[in-house]
């Protein structure tokens, strides 16, 4: 890893592309990567973009970019596009790139496509470390893109300095429909598609239900922004309000920054394991003789849990003594 | 559609599946559990007597040349004239063109269609570094008048019908074949033939787009209006279903979303002040024909019908010439293999049968080796006569629309009408295609039946001889005819000359004039472009303007 | 941890995009994380995106006859930036006998029209695990 590393310093898109699946295939390696990380350059702008499928994300992004490959030509840009996995066979077609291709050409913007991998939150797990890859690759701004379903959207701003919500008048984005934790997390509001018909309204009722939200942490407001990548209208009004809100952050991004990683570092432990504790309750026998147990009366859900904790930590370290668990060690490669 | 079968017989065929049927089938099952079209819709044991169709004959069938035009749009069909035996064509340079064209002239087909390459379709010059590798390859490669003129010589203009293949720059490709024409001593009023000029479907399943679908449905209404005043034989538009079909769509798809695209190309007409039965009568149509034979007659009888009962009740039109609808058929090259090519043969008569029956107006034949390259003369040969044996062997065109009365034929009929319908029904409520397809919903619908349909051949619930089931190990040896690299050498060469010795003033001027007209909405751009074909100003040039004043579309669907 | 990552792409000015998106389809259904570039790609516009996806497979999908040159170029462009451990198959209207020149330029296979799902299947795994046995980190 170490030789990706100093490649991706020296500026090589191969090694930091590589660098970037080592750590999608294996996000054990981001705890240490984000420690190590710390004299890294970084990234100066983390930007979610978030919306419902089919309001224009890519095409807002793919505007945006053409925006700062304009006002900031020595900015290296990202963006990585979040895509969900198939529940049931775990490939994924990701589609994305296919909007952005105008900039494929461009040596000063990376584009990269994640399958969330079935990951609960609908973020890949680790985007925070490849988030620090990109900035050791020189990437001064980071888009992050994701559709909307699941948590996702309070993902996103929990990883972005700003988020972007994108709605679109005709696309069932009636306030109702927006989950209460979307509302709270975006900064900016972009309607797009907003030549169309309803745009005025949706607009209307946008503004009437933020009043009564509170504002994010660092009590900046929300603000609603009109666009239509279509057109190519009112992109550059939306990197203006942009850059005004991340000038303001400035001072308070390293808090948020680390906060952040504190959270997924606490994640990730929560996911490793729920990963070890699934190992022992997936082997022959063990969960029927549970249930059973817990049938009988002979002992209580509190009771079980320790056990099942205990055989889980003792299975990791290869103790064959424990009643519960059946002789076979756990599998060593469960949590990568 | 209920039909109405009279009671007396409802009973004898239930008496029949519970008697006769079940004995039968306890000793031999049947082949599959489920019968169903290649579209997937399902087909029963048997069909009944409808009596609607006699009691409503004049509503729901008709007859020929009368609205609901179901059985034909000419009373006397081919007894009066035969379809138009039209091979599509052109590879290249425009001399070996002219050299095919003159050759299958004598051979007796009736009509010329004109195949252009990539780069000319897309507005890209030969030199243009986007075409590496496509100058001439899938048809003719066209820079300037200089090609087209190389292209028509020796070939009256006035007494031959071209169908042109262009989509985005139709206008280009018309104003340089009047211009030819206008060389060759022939008025534009003179001149039948047809461009495709269908830029909605690009968007959808063939990818040779240029602009965005506003603009480019302007440029469509400038033709519309140009021809109606200034080439008033020529057919301005052929709606196509082929390629939609050829994506993958299922039939009733191929249908529903054509006349979809028809009604924006009316409604974009009629808004910029043309009055329907002024262009209605010249709109043609294009569609494909597949090998499951029923499907297809029945496919091109609920176009007809359902067309009819759009242009009077929808668009109010009094011309019944406005109601006909009529088309082109190419057989489906999807549908052909590159495993034993020679059973395409057979493929390409069945389908070319069920153009016949389903009453079109002309015709292309594919050739056997269409899976793998440009056809060589041999096998253009045979597709050309299995129409002639089908025209003067098989008797079919003997008498109008013979498969009326079918049970099977009439039903099917009504299904896929009555399913077209609810897709037309659909893209009205989402605003019109514009607005379906900027949604990605037509291109949802296309990938869906086609993955449905690949899955279904994969999983052996549909043969496909010699693909899946009686497939051999023997690779048949053919003569495939190649397009040579240094063509594009050749074409850059002539492109160089032409710029060379043109009046470089002159095709500036046109150009300016051209980039005037674009950018104001109310002028046809038609006219411009011709002055601009004459100076020779070239392919890439003139379309160059019209991306600059229009913007470039960029796909936004994905999957 | 995903099977593979794949760029499906459609490079030159053919519009005809059927091929190539059932094969996507075909892939994700077996696993497989498919990035589809969309139409009209110039072979740079498909190198620059396979490597940074970091892909393994690239399958050009071509019906226009432009096969011969434009896969060449896509061949090159990835030995120039250092990147031939990506490897290349084929697909579209490819006249069998251009077949065994287009695997001498590197592409590792080329599927002409109907040839079975499986046999795609099984070739692109073959090809993943291939490359895997040759000891790439």
């Amino acid at each position: 890893m170490q030789e990706l590393v100093d490649e991706t310093r020296a500026g090589s898109v191969r090694a930091a592309s590589r660098l970037i699946t080592l750590l999608e295939d294996n996000p054990s390696l981001v705890p240490q990567l984000l420690l190590r990380a710390r004299d890294w350059p970084q990234v100066e702008l983390i930007l979610g973009i978030t919306g419902a499928p089919g309001v224009g994300k890519s095409s807002v992004v793919d505007r945006l970019i053409a925006e700062w490959r304009v006002v900031r030509p020595d900015w290296r840009l990202a963006v990585v596009a979040v895509d969900p996995s198939s529940v049931f066979t775990g490939g994924a077609v990701l589609g994305d790139r296919v909007r952005m291709m105008a900039h494929a050409n461009d040596p000063q913007v990376f584009i990269r496509s994640l399958a969330n991998r079935g990951h609960l939150g609908g973020l890949t797990l680790g985007i925070r470390g490849i988030i620090r890859v990109l900035g050791l690759l020189g990437c001064r701004l980071v888009f992050l893109e994701t559709v909307g379903v699941g948590q996702s959207e309070v993902e996103v701003s929990s990883v972005s300095d700003i988020t972007a919500v994108l709605l679109a008048p005709g696309h069932g984005d009636s306030i109702q429909m927006i989950k209460a934790g979307v509302l709270e997390t975006g900064d900016i509001f972009v309607i797009n598609k907003s030549d169309r018909e309803g745009a005025e309204r949706l607009s209307a009722e946008l503004r009437g239900t933020l009043k009564f939200t509170t504002a994010r942490v660092h009590g900046l407001p929300p603000e609603i922004v009109k666009v239509s990548a279509a057109r190519n209208t009112g992109l550059s009004a939306l990197r203006e309000a942009i850059e005004a809100r991340a000038e303001k952050l400035a001072s308070n991004r390293a808090t948020m920054r680390s906060s952040g990683e504190r959270q997924e570092v606490r994640e990730f432990l929560l996911e490793a394991s729920r990963h070890r504790i699934s190992a022992v309750l997936e082997k022959p026998g063990v969960l029927e003789k549970l249930v059973e147990r817990l049938a009988r009366g002979d002992a209580d859900l509190a009771t079980v849990t320790s056990e099942l904790l205990s055989s889980a930590g003792r299975a990791y370290c290869g103790d064959r003594t424990d009643p519960t668990a059946p002789s076979d060690p756990t599998d060593e490669k469960h949590d990568s | 559609m209920k039909n109405m079968i009279p009671e007396d017989i409802k009973k004898a065929a239930e008496n029949w599946e519970q008697k006769t049927v079940k004995k039968t089938i306890g000793k031999f099952p049947e082949r599959s559990a489920e019968f169903q079209t290649v579209s997937g819709a399902p087909v029963d044991r048997l069909y009944l007597p409808d009596s609607s169709l006699c009691d409503q004959y004049s509503q729901t069938l008709g007859f020929p040349g009368q609205y609901p035009f179901a059985r034909g749009v000419q009373p006397t069909m081919y007894r009066g004239r035969l379809w138009t035996m039209r091979q599509y064509a052109g590879f290249s340079t425009a001399e070996e063109s002219n050299r095919r064209y003159r050759y299958l002239l004598e051979q007796g087909s009736t009509g010329l269609s004109v195949a252009f390459d990539l780069p000319t379709q897309i507005g890209l010059d030969s030199d243009n570094e986007m075409c590496l590798g496509e100058v001439g390859k899938v048809g003719v490669a066209i820079d300037t008048l200089a090609d087209m003129e190389a292209l028509f010589e020796g070939i009256p203009l006035d007494k031959v019908s071209t169908s042109m293949t262009i989509n985005a720059p139709a206008s280009v490709l018309l104003a340089m074949y009047v211009a030819v024409a206008q060389k060759q001593g022939i008025s534009a009023d003179k001149l039948t033939g047809t461009i495709q000029n269908d830029v909605l479907k690009e968007y959808v399943a063939r990818g040779t787009y240029i602009f965005p679908p506003e603009p480019s449905l302007r440029i469509v209404a400038n033709i519309f209006q140009y021809c109606s005043r200034e080439v008033p034989k020529w057919n301005t538009i052929s709606i196509s279903g082929y390629h939609i079909r050829e994506a993958g769509s299922t039939a009733a798809q191929e249908v529903g979303f054509t006349l979809a695209d028809a009604i924006c190309y009316i409604e974009t007409a009629m808004r910029a002040g043309l009055s329907v039965d002024d262009f209605a009568p010249r709109l043609t149509f294009f569609f494909a024909a597949h090998t499951d034979l029923f499907e297809e007659v029945a496919k091109f009888r609920a176009a007809r019908r359902l067309y009819a009962s759009i242009m009077r009740d929808r668009f109010k039109t009094q011309d019944p010439r406005s109601m006909m609808l009529r088309f082109h058929t190419q057989t489906g090259g999807v549908t052909l293999t590159a495993q034993q090519p020679d059973n395409n043969i057979v493929r390409v008569t069945l389908q070319a049968l069920a153009a016949v029956l389903g009453g079109t107006q002309s015709l292309h034949t594919n050739s056997r080796d269409e899976a793998l390259a440009l056809p060589t003369e041999e096998s253009v040969t045979i597709a050309l006569r299995t129409q002639q044996v089908i025209a003067h062997e098989s008797g079919v065109t003997s008498t109008v629309d013979p498969l009326g009365g079918s049970f099977f034929l009439e039903e099917l009929t009504n299904c896929i009408e009555e399913e077209a319908k609810r897709y037309i029904r659909e893209i009205d409520q989402m605003g019109g295609v514009v607005r379906a397809i900027e949604s990605g919903y037509i291109q949802r619908e296309i990938e869906q039946s086609a993955y449905a349909y690949g899955r279904s051949v994969e999983d052996r619930r549909r043969i496909v001889v010699g693909v899946n089931e009686f497939t051999s190990n023997k690779r048949t040896e053919f003569e495939l005819f190649e397009v040579p690299e240094e063509v594009r050498n050749r074409q850059v060469e002539k492109l160089n000359q032409v710029r060379a010795s043109r009046d470089g003033a002159q095709v500036g001027q046109a150009l300016d004039a051209l980039r005037a007209a674009a950018s104001d909405p109310k002028a046809n751009v038609m006219p411009p472009i011709l002055d601009a074909v004459h100076a020779y100003a070239s392919v890439g040039e003139i379309c160059g303007v019209l991306r600059s004043a229009f913007g470039e579309y960029e796909d936004s669907y994905s999957m | 941890m995903g099977r593979g990552r794949i760029l499906i792409a459609k490079p030159g000015l053919d519009g005809h995009d059927r091929g190539a998106k059932y094969v996507a389809h075909l892939l994700r259904d077996a696993g497989y994380e498919v990035i589809y570039t969309g139409i009209r790609r110039s072979p740079e516009q498909i190198v620059n995106s396979a490597i940074q996806e970091d892909v393994r497979l690239i399958g050009l999908s071509l019906l226009s006859g432009a096969h011969n040159v434009l896969f060449r170029r896509v061949v090159d462009l990835l030995r120039e930036k250092g990147a031939e451990d990506i490897m290349v198959f084929g697909g579209g209207t490819i006249p069998p006998k251009d077949v065994p020149g287009l695997e001498a330029m590197g592409i590792r296979a080329v599927f002409t029209p109907g040839t079975p799902a499986e046999v795609i299947l099984s070739t692109v795994s073959k090809l993943l695990g291939e490359n895997r046995s040759a000891g790439a980190s």
